[in-house]
């Protein structure tokens, strides 16, 4: 039994998982991680550092570390990357005026090695705007078809109407589940 | 950590060994002992080529050895790339994209070490990199632009024939979007590229689409309605008058403007000079701004009342004066790159 298989065994007994949120400033994160967690998202303020919210979710332990994406604290974003089992990447569907800065920071994070095993979401937020862009749309811009190194998925959501988050956050487990808590 | 606390232990044990042996002599086997010398050389020897490596000549000089080495490579790689075979093709720039964004990282890294000169000769010939790389791919793999397309007319084709039943050509039920058909750029509304005009939007034509203004200079912009959401960027000299935005205002490089609105959040952003009648519900926050100074929200029109409920915001609720600023993060201090408007300098009548 190798070193790996004991690590595999150890997460499985806990069956926990650490999810980083990460995306441009206002593109919705905190709002989806208290929609999801079923909180009030009307009152939400620019994040100021970060949020962490613990849950449980189809019998997984989820860690997910919600990072503001202001400017200036980008740089901080390496500081949540060690053993991160999948990132979850939110785009404001509506902001086309930041979608090549959006390209640019995703591309940039995908080079990173201590995210190399992570499974990547992309969430096509505010979809419930009428001036978003669709999510094939996204896809085009921020070329996803050309990530080779992360299994990915794009999914059309909404955080102030709750519409596709859990499909999406199901999508996400399942991908990592069948990656780290396969059968010995 | 727990891998990492046990090879401390046994460390400590080793050296415990060593030293019973000077006192006491007990019998350390061989093979264990010249372990230990074995680790405690590497160690030295690891010390001393990351010591070598800290002197910043050596670093500027690795570095553009380095730099100049993967340049060439990609150049290669660019320069050889097979136009008559497309697959072949597609793999040679694949390879050439991804050692271009190692090389971009490589820079990032390196970053802290390089002098202003470096940084911007590397800066200009990865740019020159990237450019040969998107005319190499314009030119080996033609791909349609990406374009803002309008689908209605497909879908109004498709459509027509089988007017109760739905149409074969509609988003399948599990696509997670909501569907943006009819023209797209149509839901986006405002105004760019502008000087010295007096724009206005009435009620009915911003009700909860996104509003976005760029590039004006010198305006004078009313939106006498409830907006979802509002973006400015890129003016300067503007009064921007607005009701109601249900969720977000984004602002972004804006100068000796006034701006007047309620909303949910507001995000400034490399802004200068500039006053903000603001009513916010959560917070506002600045970030790369300057001179940039509050107000509570005091512009009025005749539908404001209708246009606060139809928003959602809490009228009762306004944290005008608690703005977070990125760049101070300093508890205690206050930021100075904003504050608050003095009561005899607030602007009290608007020009309609």
């Amino acid at each position: 039994m190798g070193l790996l298989t004991i690590l595999k065994k150890m997460k499985h007994k806990e069956r926990e998982m650490r999810l980083l949120m990460l995306g441009l400033d206002n593109a919705g994160k905190t709002t989806i991680l208290k929609k999801f967690n079923g909180e009030d998202v009307s009152t939400i303020s620019p994040t100021l550092g970060f949020n962490i919210k613990t849950l449980e979710h189809r019998g997984f332990k989820l860690n997910i570390w919600d990072v503001g994406g202001q400017k200036s604290l980008r740089s901080y974003w390496r500081n949540y990357f060690e053993s991160t089992d999948g990132l979850v990447w939110v785009v404001d569907s509506a902001d086309r005026l930041r979608m090549e800065d959006c390209r640019q920071e995703l591309s940039a994070l995908l080079l990173e090695e201590r995210l190399a095993g992570a499974t990547l979401l992309v969430f096509a937020n505010k979809q419930d705007l009428p001036g978003a862009l669709s999510k094939e749309a996204i896809q085009e811009v921020l070329a996803l078809d050309e990530i080779k190194s992360h299994h990915w998925c794009i999914i059309g959501c909404s955080a102030v109407t709750g519409e596709n988050l859990l499909a999406g956050v199901d999508w996400l487990l399942d991908d990592i589940a069948a990656r780290i808590f396969t059968a010995d | 950590c727990k891998i990492r606390c046990n090879m401390d232990v046994t460390a400590v044990d080793l050296r415990g060994y060593g030293h019973a042996e000077e006192s006491s002599a007990v019998k350390i086997p061989e093979r264990l002992l010249k372990r230990d010398q074995a680790r405690t050389e590497d160690v030295e020897r690891r010390r001393e080529a990351k010591e070598s490596q800290s002197v910043p000549e050596d670093k500027r000089g690795f570095f553009s050895d380095t730099f100049s080495r993967e340049r060439a490579a990609i150049e290669e790689l660019l320069a050889g790339c097979p136009a008559a075979d497309r697959a072949a093709a597609a793999q040679t720039l694949e390879e050439a994209t991804t050692k271009t964004q190692r090389l971009q990282k490589f820079l990032n890294d390196s970053m802290v070490f390089l002098t202003q000169y470096e940084l911007r000769q590397a800066q200009a010939s990865l740019q020159k990199l990237q450019t040969s790389l998107t005319d190499k791919r314009e030119e080996a793999l033609p791909k349609k632009k990406f374009a803002f397309k309008s689908r209605s007319k497909v879908k109004e084709e498709a459509a027509a024939p089988v007017s109760d039943t739905p149409s074969p050509g509609d988003t399948p039920a599990d696509s997670g979007t909501t569907k943006v058909d009819g023209s797209v750029n149509s839901e986006q509304c405002g105004f760019s590229n502008m000087d010295s005009m007096v724009l206005t939007l009435p009620a009915e034509e911003i009700l909860k689409r996104d509003v976005l203004l760029t590039h004006l200079t010198n305006c004078k912009v009313r939106l006498f309605g409830s907006p979802s959401t509002l973006h400015i960027k890129h003016i300067s000299g503007c009064e921007v008058l607005c009701g109601p935005v249900s969720s977000s205002v984004f602002v972004d490089d804006c100068r000796n403007s006034t701006l007047a609105f309620p909303c949910q959040q507001l995000r400034t952003h490399n802004t200068t000079d500039t006053q903000v009648y603001l009513h916010v519900t959560s917070r506002a926050i600045i970030e790369d701004c300057h001179g940039v100074s509050f107000a509570p929200f005091s512009w009025s029109y005749p539908t404001l009342d209708e246009d606060f409920s139809l928003s959602g915001l809490d009228r009762d609720r306004n944290n005008w004066t608690q703005v977070d600023d990125f760049n101070w993060l300093a508890a205690g201090t206050p930021s100075p790159n904003w504050t608050v408007i003095p009561d005899a300098d607030r602007k009290t009548s608007w020009d309609p």
